[in-house]
């Protein structure tokens, strides 16, 4: 099962790298705002990896404080990166 | 490529808007239909890259960390307290000797009078196994009891049993010596030996293995035979000049621990107990194929922890034990004496464990005795000698060894505990914030140990029942150990095992 953990998780990484690499050449950002996105992305997979390890030792409180906390902060960093540092730049983009 | 220049000309981009570009509005129209789509194969090419190094960096650094570092400031010893340990004065020697206890009645009588007690040491011992079980109970069944009389049947078989509460000389730690090969093997190298030690030690089923030297400050001396009811002295009744002491540790079961202190958890104890002797007697014996003298030790012959963590296993912790790396104090400890001294000595590492012990003391929380001593005793509990209640009394901590810079536990009041319990505790092991099971987290977590600054291991330490580990005294641990069988989840060598264990 640890196996199939590990794949899937090298899905997700990928599947965010590649959603950052989009992003890059999308829009020019910062680098604290690059920073927010990526931690943001490190926590949320942090978050999961951790989910995943504690569902199967069978401990689910730590597998859902994990998701809480990890990948909860994580989806929060991103969200609040991308409503205030990346959504500006969006909008100046569809009024200019 | 004149596609991707036919893309790039979209009427709605600016001219040079990519990310790339020195442009000031930095936004692109239509990024997936101009140039850039190879700057973003590039770019998710270079972050993947960078991802990777990133991650064996990580790797690296915690593999680091979890080696360890050397450690010079251990043991720190008081001279003046300090003295070598009489066997005699270990509590598990002292319940088991009718002798000592006719000896040295003001012991049993002090104990009483200060914990309000009316109980005898020697009795105890004898009933500890005789409570009657109560099949309603979870951990305190029938089940549960055919467990830890299970656990302790290979040291019944072979007349070891007495090991446990120090006897030397038994079975399976046996001072013969008729069977040491007269030709010695000569190793190449000292690494070679070590290796070679440590590889026979894998394939008996330890655990760990450290090689330390001899050391007399961790011998008890003098030696005593219970049975006998006599005196042994290292010069004229050990078989030979010991100058190395092989450490082995032998795991016991996360999910049966996690029961503590039902009689459930004394089962995977009482079978570690079982391993020290079948692990310790394997091992003396390939030394003594080897041509060299040895003896296997459980509790017997030396304090274990100190040769523990003299053989880099681990640290001292705030409940006695020690805490080794990706295991904690589950493990159980067993000794090799031997005169094979061309070896490649471990030494002592820290991994910031006993430092972490000082803002933890989970364990002293979940004790039921208050054997453990508390983050409010002085110094934390840390210090050359005891801090515990009535340690201040003359006379009452006959049973530590004084002078050692350590944590100093109540060993009287834990195998009170035992003895009304009906088995043995390991609610100090369940409980501990190091006790985890083989899982990345937690490794993780181990790694990073030493690098967080100490007003962070109190909240690391308040976390660990905050996400569902270390608690103790819930029957329904035991209800699940009893199911742990199905897939044989805790079975570190099947760990990955998605289907072919069989299900119930």
């Amino acid at each position: 099962m640890e196996l199939m953990q590990w794949f899937f998780m090298g899905v997700l990484f990928t599947l965010s790298v590649v959603g950052l690499a989009y992003l890059s050449i999308v829009v020019r950002l910062e680098w604290y705002t690059w920073a927010g996105l990526i931690t943001g992305a490190i926590l949320v997979l942090f978050g999961i990896g951790w989910a995943g390890a504690s569902f199967m030792e069978g401990i689910a409180q730590s597998g859902a404080m994990g998701l809480m906390l990890f990948s909860g902060g994580g989806v929060v960093l991103m969200v609040l990166t991308w409503r205030y540092l990346v959504a500006p730049v969006l909008a100046k983009r569809s009024n200019s | 490529m004149s596609n991707e220049n036919n893309e790039s000309k979209a009427p709605e981009e600016p001219s040079g808007q990519t990310a790339g570009s020195d442009d000031s509005s930095g936004v692109t129209a239509d990024p997936l239909g101009d140039p850039s789509r190879r700057l973003f194969f590039k770019r998710a090419a270079v972050g993947g890259g960078a991802a990777l190094l990133g991650g064996a960096g990580a790797y690296g650094a915690a593999r680091l960390s979890l080696q360890g570092r050397p450690s010079d400031d251990y043991p720190m010893i008081d001279e003046k307290l300090f003295k070598p340990k009489d066997q005699r004065d270990v509590v598990l020697n002292f319940v088991s000797s009718k002798a000592l206890n006719k000896k040295h009645p003001e012991r049993n009588e002090q104990y009483n009078r200060l914990q309000n007690k009316e109980f005898n040491w020697v009795r105890g011992i004898i009933d500890m196994y005789s409570k009657p079980w109560d099949n309603s109970k979870p951990g305190y069944t029938q089940m549960d009891r055919a467990l830890q009389k299970a656990g302790w049947e290979p040291l019944n078989i072979a007349g070891s049993r007495p090991a446990a509460n120090l006897q030397p000389n038994t079975p399976f730690h046996s001072w013969d010596q008729s069977d040491v090969e007269k030709e010695q093997y000569q190793f190449k190298s000292k690494k070679e030996a070590s290796d070679a030690i440590k590889s026979a030690a894998r394939v008996f089923g330890v655990v760990k293995c450290g090689i330390a030297r001899r050391d007399k400050r961790w011998d008890y001396d003098p030696l005593y035979d219970i049975e006998n009811e006599k005196e042994l002295s290292w010069a004229k009744d050990f078989p030979f000049e010991p100058k190395t002491v092989i450490v082995i540790l032998l795991p016991m079961d996360y999910d049966c621990i996690a029961t503590a202190p039902a009689w459930t958890a004394d089962g995977t104890a009482a079978d570690g107990y079982s391993q020290m002797g079948v692990k310790a007697t394997q091992m003396a014996k390939f030394i003594k194929g080897l041509g060299y003298h040895a003896v296997g030790a459980g509790n017997d012959l030396g304090s274990s922890v100190p040769y523990a963590i003299m053989a880099g296993l681990g640290e001292g912790g705030r409940n006695g034990a020690l805490l080794a790396p990706g295991v904690g104090p589950r493990v159980r400890i067993a000794k090799i004496y031997t005169d094979f001294d061309f070896v490649e000595y471990d030494q002592p590492h820290s991994w910031g464990i006993t430092e972490f012990c000082l803002s933890c003391g989970k364990c002293a929380d979940a004790c039921p005795s208050d054997a453990i001593p508390k983050l409010e005793d002085k110094n934390g509990g840390y210090g050359f000698q005891p801090s515990y209640e009535f340690s201040d009394e003359p006379g009452y901590t006959w049973n530590n060894h004084l002078g050692i810079r350590k944590f100093y536990s109540d060993a009287k009041k834990c195998y009170n505990f035992w003895v009304e319990n009906g088995g043995a505790c390991s609610a100090c092991i369940a409980s501990c914030t190091f006790n985890e099971p083989d899982y990345w987290h937690h490794w993780f977590i181990m790694a990073i140990t030493p690098w967080t600054p100490k007003p962070l291991h109190a909240a690391m330490a308040l976390s660990h029942p905050a996400f569902g580990y270390g608690h103790t005294n819930d029957p329904k641990k035991a209800e699940k150990f009893w199911k742990s069988g199905e897939g044989m989840r805790t079975n570190v060598d099947l760990k990955n095992n998605i289907g072919t264990s069989n299900k119930s």
